[in-house]
């Protein structure tokens, strides 16, 4: 029979699902499964094409046997990196069947240099060990989350089991609705949570706006995608306490009339991931997740949407787009997501952190958060340690701590070195010098300071570290990284590493120096999203606070 | 009779014009919310600098040189930004200014300066940003003080014949990737990559030759850059002012696109094309229209008049291949001397030789009056053609008519929607289509029944895909896939030669479940009754066998056009050209009333007319039973008006149409012909029979642009102007009558048509005294309905739709019979069909069903799209189409050369493998003389519209020995 149905059919699994699907029946994508893709879904090529070269999950040809994923980014390269890298290719160089490939942020800092061997999260140090892990990849130890939390954090209002899971979401879900959100957005706004995924946008007021927008259905979404180097905080939030983000998901939900979420997560957090589906499955268990019952009046539930990479997809709009089964480019702003997100309807997007916070605030109120800063500063804060310290890794800490605080919690500059400078919001935050190490980690005095919260992630750079390499990296971070929709940060953002490279090789002079600034002005104000806007701001901050990094420029016509 | 101001029954939300106050740049401006700052810029005067931003299509803001400061933490893109109450934007300042100025430098950085663009038309606008910032030309990055650094590397891609792509001044600006996917859908180029890296890309990063792209251009037509520019066809593109553009309309199909060709006067060739916006096709172009326009300044144009020489005679075809007569008709594919293809002149012209016109008239009034006045004026015929201008058919008409006495006039409609217009003129009393192909924007269900619009009509395709990505359902009913189902909600893959029953089943459905509208069956129509008896025989159930769909398929089709708010009938040829081509039609017609889809918005009858004045030749009178405006000959008093005004009595005697003057011409009863501008050679079923007529006739005028297969049988061929080179007006489908304006001189002594058939006229004693088209065109209009009114000077640039009761101030009537048809009851009648199957079924012996057609990039007989550099490289050689399992069974590999023979004759050609095919069935395209279609097909007509079976008779394929 020769009946075909076309297009406004077989809507609903996801492109980018079915990508993933068929990468992992075949272990690559074919031409031929691409044209039958393209002609079953009714699809042109051309989108096919734009999604599998656009995200780095995807690949075109056959896997090795063995692919060994080496983190190149700043927590990384100031842990040996480079040299590991080389080590590990010299090593390997006569076993065509392993791949080994330079990579962006793999989020595992605290073991800087990282490394990922058929997607497996270790060590690059020492070489030997990685090279047999490499050789025998199914003998690397199985990748699942730990039974029990590595420390007791202030977030767990559940920890210790004196009161059950999920009992603050019974609680607000017996209150009449109205009732529910006026509680739950009256201790947001009063506690004066904001955003901790980096833009701090204030918590409360962007619940209240998505549940005042008419058009429905709403959505929820936890952006779990934190990819920036040296960032890795709800990793850990999500592998130990994910029942606080599922909980705080469904409190969103009830408060901005959502009966759905999803938490995008980086594809490759893969134990975090198995930690969230647990808690997940663990909560449809309880009945307060999946269909509607006595517990789960509305019926919400939730899913997961694994990323297919690339740290732009942080950016909460791209995010949008890759979940539309589109290139993660992000949208232009406004309208913003709270009132057209999701296939243009409103979403309310938080990060990870935020959403693990929620509980703890509405069980022990808006006073108790607030009294847990120190310095006038509010509320508590996970940041990532990583680089030249002793013990990298998540720190809890009030916010207000300052950096020379955290520091000496982390045990200190890695060897006793003195401290050279800091990145005190991950790699898109400006560097301060050493001298700075008094400033608070909070919103308002690192931003006097010149500097970020941003993603919560301290980098610690020693003397002796060359500076403006350090930021040239950086800037190679975000040029690898740019999605290259608009003009200024996908040739910016180029020919500023170009401009770095050849300043940090002793060559160019006070002129190129002016020209990144002209640059940087332009890409700030022009670029469509963050990353464009801050892809220079880092490298900026060296030049402008270490001068000295720039060498003398040969005199001209002199060979460099 | 008309209506375009029904009331629509879809409940439309007027959105509430609300007014957002601004300040830009220090000037206070109101406009309507959702407005963007770019907009609002615009209407106030100013001017902000684009380059991925174009008003044509919807706005990305990547380009970021359209940045305003509206004092936020940082400067937003005024292409994509809201206005909003109170802002203060200042879109110029130095600081703003130094933005546009980084950015531009940052593209130039890596712009191949100059680039194809700026070296062509010379407008390149990335370039004249740099010129504006004083980058060029010794600007800062031309200095050593701290240049960029440059960018290259990027590879150029020359594997399309008429597109230059050079990645490298590629700025990413995403307009061809709009224009492609937006606007034509075509859907070929995207973004591949990421980053830096990211370029763009065709399907999977194919070249773009041997991707998907159908050349349509508009990729082209976007492009800010020397990314993607047109390739030289006929002549080196110069800078656009040095050309001179002229407003007028393409050649080739019914859509009629509004063109401006740029012309060099002194190659007096054309250098290219572009689509004019404000236009039916938005500016919208095919590859045909873009890049066929070259054939007009081929070497092989006649240029003198030719007479046949003594030795030539008796006449015959003087091609080898043509000569080869009684072995199977076709020529062995590429065997001979020549590589196949089109009339070899060396081989031909010898036959003739050049005289003056006088001598050639003379001689043409001296035989065709002899032959008259021996044998009457029925001895005489002629053929006009679909492509010439409604004055050149009204013309050619009357001189038949009047001149001669005969209504022995028809052209190639008879072969393309005969049947059509049969039924259409029983049914609602009008033969033209009853809205415009754009209207689909507010259809919610379109019905495409055997067209292959993106091959025939492409950019009418344009809209249907347009509409039915905005949620419009397309339900394509063709045994042959066309790409359209690629777009559509239902792809109905019925048998050839089935369109009865299955209509008949949807009716069925429709009337037994109530799904019909009662109150326009009841208002508007007659026959119901009749009509119900017959569709009860066709249920789904007993239908599905037949047609090949299930029974459940066809109910749900039948639920979607049923319950449709408003819903548009498209047809093609795959309706028309078969023996029962006037049931297939009275079917769709019948569907229409029922659901009462006609005369109201996003509803109506339109068979899609191929030529590019089929309308407006047929409105003229080239038919053999009508004067001008379908008025019949039977009729005395319309024969005694336009006695009155011709001067001479006219026959009150229908003529003959295409076909029966063929067979007359065989059988010794039509002795004298002129053919003007129509090939029936190819064009005609059963050429074997056509070529025996020919040579049978005594004399023979063939006026024409170049040798064709036709004038090889010629007695005195007369060298004819090319659209490009003559005045004249074309209506297209949609009936909108447009001003073609000459682009071209002349070549040699060819003279314009109208002018030749008024010196031929005056010979033979019927002056015909004209000082311009614009005259003749006035005489036309003023002895129709639906012309009338209508005036060279007021068709204005866009053209008008018939009937256009005030020329002055309206665009003409879009929709028709609203509120009844021009039938004498006024109302509609449902004619039932029933079942009857094609007149040559498959058997053992020739087991398949043969389809024919026509490709995208080629035209009727190839003499024009052959002689196109671009076409004839895209689409160079004949081929059969079959389903690969076919080709397995017999043996046969892709690309193999076979012989495909009927009773009729045989063609040899390669295979084409495809699936759009279903088993059984082969697709060969009619515009190959090495290869003829119409060698194969079948001359049984249809017995009212007189159309012959093309699209259905059976044959063989073997691999060739």
């Amino acid at each position: 029979m020769c009946g075909a149905r076309g297009r406004g059919y077989n809507r609903g699994v996801s492109l980018v699902a079915e990508l993933t699907a068929l990468q992992e029946a075949r272990g690559y994508l074919a031409d031929e499964d691409l044209t039958a893709l393209a002609e079953r879904r009714k699809v042109p090529l051309y989108r096919l094409e734009g999604l599998v070269t656009f995200y780095p999950h995807f690949r075109r040809t056959p896997p090795p046997r063995t692919e060994l994923a080496l983190c190149r980014d700043a927590s990384c390269a100031l842990r040996g990196a480079a040299s590991a890298a080389v080590a590990v290719r010299e090593a390997l160089a006569a076993e065509p069947d392993i791949a080994v490939h330079e990579v962006s942020c793999l989020g595992r800092c605290e073991i800087a240099p990282a490394a990922a061997v058929n997607g497996h999260p270790t060590c690059a140090l020492p070489t030997e060990d990685l090279c047999a892990a490499a050789r025998a990849p199914e003998g690397m130890p199985s990748d699942e989350p730990r039974a029990s939390p590595s420390q007791r954090w202030s977030a767990d209002v559940y920890a210790g089991g004196d009161t059950e899971p999920y009992a603050l979401l019974r609680e607000l879900r017996a209150l009449p609705e109205q009732a529910a959100a006026a509680r739950v957005l009256g201790t947001l706004d009063a506690a004066g949570l904001r955003g901790l995924g980096g833009a701090g946008f204030p918590t409360g007021k962007k619940w209240a706006l998505v549940r005042a927008e008419p058009a429905r259905p709403h959505h929820v979404i936890c952006n779990a995608d934190e990819s920036e180097p040296g960032t890795f905080k709800d990793r850990v939030v999500l592998e130990e306490m994910p029942h606080l983000v599922v909980e705080a998901m469904a409190i969103a939900g009830l408060v901005a009339g959502a009966t759905h979420a999803t938490v995008y997560i980086r594809h490759e957090y893969g134990k975090e991931h198995r930690a969230l589906e647990r808690a997940l499955g663990r909560a449809r268990d309880l009945g307060v997740l999946g269909p509607a019952g006595a517990a789960n009046p509305a019926g919400f539930d939730a899913d997961v949407f694994v990323s297919p990479g690339g740290y732009i997809l942080g950016e909460e709009t791209a995010l949008l787009e890759a979940m539309e089964d589109r290139r993660g480019e992000p949208r232009n702003k406004p309208p913003f997501p709270g009132t057209h997100g999701l296939r243009g309807l409103p979403t309310l997007i938080n990060n990870v952190e935020t959403f693990a916070w929620v509980p703890a605030i509405l069980r022990r109120g808006a006073e108790w958060w607030k009294s847990q800063g120190v310095r006038g500063a509010a509320g508590l804060k996970l940041i990532a340690v990583s680089g030249h310290v002793e013990r990298p890794g998540v720190y809890e800490v009030p916010m207000g701590t300052s950096v020379a605080e955290l520091i000496a919690l982390a045990g200190g500059v890695l060897g006793g070195r003195p401290l050279l400078a800091f990145a005190p919001g991950g790699a898109s935050s400006n560097f301060l010098p050493a001298a700075e190490a008094g400033v608070a980690l909070d919103f308002a005095a690192l931003q006097k300071a010149g500097s970020m919260l941003g993603s919560g992630a301290l980098l610690v750079v020693a003397e002796g570290t060359d500076l403006l390499g350090l930021a040239t990296n950086v800037t190679r971070f975000f040029r690898n990284e740019s999605c290259g929709k608009c003009v200024p940060c996908r040739v910016g953002s180029h020919k500023g590493v170009e401009l770095l490279e050849s300043l940090a090789a002793g060559k160019g002079g006070p002129a190129d120096v002016a020209l990144l600034e002209e640059l940087n002005e332009t890409l700030a104000l022009t670029s469509i999203c963050g990353l464009g806007q801050v892809a220079l701001g880092p490298a900026l901050s060296v030049l402008r606070r270490f001068p000295q990094t720039v060498r003398r420029a040969p005199p001209a016509g002199g060979a460099p | 009779m008309t209506v375009t101001s029904a009331p629509s029954p879809v409940p439309v939300p007027v959105p509430v014009p609300v007014v957002v106050k601004l300040t830009i740049d220090g000037r206070v401006v109101e406009v309507p919310a959702g407005t963007t700052l770019w907009e609002a810029a615009q209407r106030a005067g100013i001017d902000i600098p684009v380059l991925c931003h174009s008003a044509r299509l919807d706005p990305v803001g990547v380009c970021r040189m359209c940045v305003v400061d509206t004092g936020a933490r940082v400067f937003a893109a005024a292409c994509v930004r809201p206005c909003e109450n109170g802002m203060k934007v200042d879109t110029a300042s130095e600081k703003v200014e130094r933005q546009r100025r980084m950015l531009t430098r940052l593209l130039l950085a890596d712009h191949p300066t100059p680039c194809a663009r700026e070296r062509t038309t010379g407008d390149c606008d990335l370039e004249a940003l740099g010129r504006r910032y004083g980058l060029v030309d010794g600007g800062p990055d031309t200095l050593p003080a701290a240049p960029l650094p440059r960018g290259h590397g990027r590879p150029l891609d020359a594997s399309s014949p008429v597109i230059a792509v050079d990645h490298q001044a590629c700025i990413l600006c995403d307009r061809c990737i709009r224009a492609c996917d937006d606007v034509q859908s075509n859907e070929v180029i995207g973004r591949t990559g990421k980053g830096y890296a990211a370029r763009i890309a065709f399907d999977l990063d194919a070249p773009m030759g041997r991707s998907t792209c159908v050349s349509c251009g508009e990729c082209v037509a976007s492009c800010p850059t020397g990314a993607l520019t047109n390739k030289a066809v006929a002549a080196p593109i110069r800078a656009t002012r040095d050309l001179a553009a002229v407003p007028t309309v393409c050649p080739y199909c019914g859509v009629g696109c509004a063109v401006t060709y740029y012309a060099d006067r002194r190659e007096n060739r054309i250098a290219f094309a572009a689509g004019r916006p404000g236009s039916g096709n938005d500016a919208r172009l095919c590859v045909k229209g873009r890049y066929g326009f070259d054939y007009a300044t081929h070497a092989q144009r006649l240029t003198h008049p030719l007479i046949r020489r003594e030795a030539f005679y008796p006449k015959g075809p003087l091609s080898s291949d043509v000569r080869g007569e009684g072995q199977g008709g076709g020529r062995a594919g590429r065997a001979g001397n020549k590589p196949g293809g089109l009339v070899d002149y060396a081989e031909v012209l010898p036959a003739f030789r050049e005289a003056s016109w006088d001598e050639a008239l003379d001689l043409c009034a001296r035989r065709l009056g002899a032959l008259r006045d021996a044998h009457g004026p029925g001895a005489l015929a002629g053929f006009g053609s679909a492509k010439g201008s409604n004055e050149e058919a009204y013309l050619f008409q009357k001189l038949l008519r009047a001149g001669w006495g005969t209504n022995n006039v028809d052209h190639c409609t008879r072969l393309c929607h005969a049947s059509s217009v049969a039924a259409l003129l029983e049914t609602i009393g009008s033969g033209a289509v009853t809205n415009v192909f754009g209207d689909v924007r507010r259809s919610d269900v379109v019905l495409c029944a055997g067209t292959n619009t993106t091959a025939n009509h492409p950019v009418a395709a344009s809209f249907f895909k347009q509409a039915a990505k905005a949620g419009t359902q397309i339900v394509v009913v063709d045994p042959r896939q066309p790409d359209l189902a690629q777009h559509a909600t239902y792809y109905c893959r019925i048998r050839s030669g089935t369109d009865v029953p299955f209509y008949n089943a949807l009716m069925h459905v429709i009337v037994a479940e109530g799904l019909y509208d009662a109150a326009y069956v009841r208002d508007h129509t007659e026959g119901f009754e009749a009509l119900r008896a017959v569709v009860a025989q066709y249920a789904p159930e007993k239908v599905a066998p037949i047609v090949g769909l299930d029974a459940a398929f066809i109910r749900e089709v039948a639920h979607v056009l049923g319950g449709a708010r408003a819903m548009m009938i498209f047809w093609g040829m795959g309706i028309s050209q078969h023996t029962h081509g006037t049931d297939n039609a009275r079917c769709l017609i019948a569907l229409a009333l029922l659901t009462g889809s006609v005369g109201r918005p996003g509803t109506g009858l339109h068979p899609l007319r191929g030529q590019n004045n089929v309308q407006g030749a047929s409105d003229a009178g080239l038919i053999p039973m009508f004067l001008p405006d379908y008025q019949s000959v039977k009729d005395e008093t319309v024969r005694a008006r336009f006695e009155k005004i011709w001067g001479r009595p006219i026959d009150p005697r229908p003529g003959l149409t295409v076909v029966e003057i063929t067979r007359g011409a065989l059988e010794g009863r039509i002795k004298g012909m002129y053919m003007m501008g129509e090939n029936p050679f190819l064009s005609d079923p059963n050429i074997n029979k056509v070529r025996k007529a020919l040579a049978h006739l005594e004399f023979l005028v063939v006026q024409d642009i170049f040798l064709t297969e036709t004038a090889e049988f010629a007695d005195v061929v007369l060298p004819a102007s090319s659209f490009f080179e003559k005045t004249g007006t074309y209506t297209n489908t949609d009936r909108r009558v447009q001003l073609g304006r000459p682009v071209l001189e002349l070549p040699g002594e060819a003279r314009c048509d109208w002018e030749i058939i008024c010196d031929l006229s005056r010979r033979m004693g019927y002056p015909m005294d004209y000082a311009s088209p614009a005259e003749v065109f006035a005489e036309f209009a003023d002895l129709t309905q639906s012309y009338r009114g209508l005036t060279h000077d007021n068709l204005g640039p866009g053209g008008k739709l018939w009937p256009c009761a005030d020329p002055v101030h309206s665009d003409g009537e879009q929709i028709l019979f609203g509120d009844g048809f021009p039938t004498p009851s006024g109302r509609g009648r449902l004619v039932p069909a029933e079942f009857q199957h094609a007149k040559e079924m498959p058997d053992d012996e020739y087991p398949m069903v043969l389809n024919t057609g026509r490709l995208l990039e080629h035209w009727h007989t190839g003499s024009m799209t052959r002689r196109s550099v671009a076409l004839d490289a895209i689409e160079p050689e004949p081929f059969v189409e079959m389903h690969p399992d076919d080709a397995a069974a017999l043996g046969i590999a892709d690309g193999q050369l076979v012989r495909v023979s009927s009773r009729r004759g045989a063609i040899l050609l390669p295979v084409r493998l495809g699936r759009r095919q279903v088993r059984g069935a082969v697709f060969v395209p009619f515009h190959f003389r090495e290869a003829a279609a119409n060698v194969l097909t079948i001359d049984e007509l249809d017995p009212f519209g007189k159309i012959p079976e093309f699209k259905f008779c059976a044959v063989k394929v073997q691999p060739a020995a």
